[in-house]
């Protein structure tokens, strides 16, 4: 290869799109990329203003934008991420992605002739790619941060982010100083359910249990899943009076009605701990000890009911 | 290896960002019709696990953008900048949009690459270089601490020459912190250009 070297032959290969804008913004030059995307010869919008050519564009912004590179003649970006697209072109797989126009990153370059500011350089990269599987990829991160905090027969929070609230709360209640109460239950004669009638009907009662008891609670408590057949219940912001309401609506709405399965009436209770946060709790595992205790009391006194372990010290 | 600056080294660099602070204060203050104040910077050498203690000890909640400089002779780095989030309500303003014209991450990424590549165009003309910048990326607006953000940047390298610099817009009440961050493998090439403008006096 030899002689003078014709740029354009290489720029109109591009995949980009190049566009040169004199000082007030007329268009002086762009490459065939713009031109196909366009729909229009270089020829017939030559000396235009860019506006005319793309009314599309937000103009002030757009004059504001431009001011900085030709005051500090510095670039400036913009990026599909804040703004999708700033021209309304055409994209390359209009079938396969959800997008109406291209995703761009564009650049605007401070264009020099002889070491002095003459036009700006505007580049247009073609990024609807990137944005597709980006917003693919955002979609699927949410599913999976929601499969990660639900337990999947329940639909209730799984232990692991059940533990991790309670962990937030309890140092929330500790900074602030502020109530909190913790409820735990536990399926009665569980495994002798499942024995009898199968673990299908084991499984029918753990998600009617669940699905009842949410519909009691506020947006605020943490209801979750702690392990078989126990559940567990962050109750912010209630003192153990409020708790021990909550505790016998819970208590109450699982034993007083009966699943039908296979035609056959299936009664089933729970017994219920409670326990309320005081100064002797120094971490978060001290107060679900302590709630566990007062379940494994409420076993021993004959299950279906609620016991708390400190002050009242009583079984209701 | 070394990375250290020798004395002279280190006034140098020091010399050569007053008087690039000092025209890139002009400058931005002319475009943002508003003074502009840069503090004197610091140049330390870091390590990764420096840089976000260092970092840590600043405000929680905050916004960072980070853009990549390069020039030639093998100059290059990231600058980072740091957001509190009080301050990235007035950027608009000062940048002189209206409110509804762009968001405040579009503001963010606009601010940053103004103060980036107009104190680094006047850097690289003191060192008789030309920059090339990529794209500015808002790295996280999440709340949060900061250290937990540089947690999740993958750091590659073990040292870097750190350069912050501190940017007050009182009008605005508006401040920011830019990081200039030099990885260890650029080091060795600023030195050689530093040691050449240093043989030039």
């Amino acid at each position: 290869m030899n002689g003078e070297i014709e740029l354009s032959q290489v720029t109109d290969q591009l995949n980009s799109g190049i566009l040169l804008l004199d000082l007030q913004l007329n268009i002086v030059s762009w490459n065939r990329f713009l031109a196909v995307h366009v729909n229009q010869k270089l020829e017939d919008v030559k000396g235009k203003l860019i506006f005319d050519v793309f009314p599309e564009l937000p103009q002030r912004w757009f004059e504001r934008k431009v001011a900085s590179v030709i005051q500090l003649g510095t670039p400036t970006y913009c990026s599909w991420e804040q703004r999708h697209h700033l021209f309304e072109l055409p994209h390359t797989r209009p079938i396969t992605t959800d997008s109406h126009f291209m995703a761009q990153n564009c650049s605007f370059l401070p264009y020099e002739q002889e070491g002095k500011l003459v036009g700006i350089c505007v580049l247009i990269e073609d990024v609807t790619d990137v944005c597709h599987y980006q917003s693919q990829l955002k979609e699927t991160m949410k599913q999976l941060e929601l499969a990660n905090r639900i337990d999947g027969l329940t639909r209730i929070y799984n232990r692991k982010y059940w533990e991790e609230a309670l962990g937030k709360e309890f140092a929330r209640a500790q900074r602030y100083t502020s109530e909190l109460s913790l409820i735990m239950f536990d399926l009665d004669h569980f495994k002798k359910l499942n024995d009898n009638y199968g673990h299908q009907c084991g499984d029918l009662v753990l998600i009617e249990t669940a699905s009842r008891v949410s519909s009691l609670l506020r947006d605020a408590d943490v209801f979750g899943r702690y392990g078989g057949e126990e559940f567990g219940i962050v109750l912010p912001q209630t003192d153990q009076i409020g708790a021990l309401e909550v505790a016998e609506r819970v208590r109450a709405a699982i034993s007083n009605s009966p699943i039908i399965f296979e035609g056959k009436k299936i009664s089933f209770s729970a017994s219920v701990g409670l326990a309320t946060l005081n100064s002797e709790h120094k971490r978060y595992e001290d107060l679900i000890s302590e709630t566990d205790s007062a379940l494994y009391r409420a076993k021993s006194s004959g299950r279906d009911q609620i016991c708390i372990l400190q002050k009242f010290n009583k079984c209701s | 290896m070394a990375y250290e600056l020798n004395e002279d080294q280190q006034d140098c660099l020091q010399e050569l960002i007053n008087v690039a602070m000092g025209q890139a204060s002009d400058q931005l203050a002319r475009y943002l019709d508003t003074f502009v104040f840069l503090t004197v910077p610091s140049i330390d050498l870091v390590s990764g696990k420096g840089l976000s203690d260092s970092l840590e000890t600043t405000e929680e909640s905050m916004a960072m953008v980070s853009q990549g400089f390069f020039g030639y002779e093998g100059i290059r780095g990231e600058a980072l900048l740091v957001y509190k989030h009080e301050d990235s309500d007035r950027i608009g303003d000062l940048l002189g949009y209206e409110p509804d014209e762009l968001s405040v991450e579009e503001q963010l990424i606009d601010i940053s690459s103004i103060l980036t590549t107009t104190f680094l165009n006047v850097f690289a003309t003191q060192i008789e270089n030309q920059m090339s910048y990529s794209a500015p990326k808002l790295i996280s607006e999440m709340q949060g601490k900061l250290s937990e953000h540089l947690k999740q940047l993958s750091f590659d390298w073990d040292m870097a020459l750190k350069v912050n610099i501190n940017y007050q817009v009182t009008d605005y009440s508006f401040n920011c912190e830019m990081v200039l961050l030099i990885p260890e493998a650029a080091i060795e090439n600023i030195k050689t250009v530093i040691d050449r403008i240093l043989e030039e006096y």
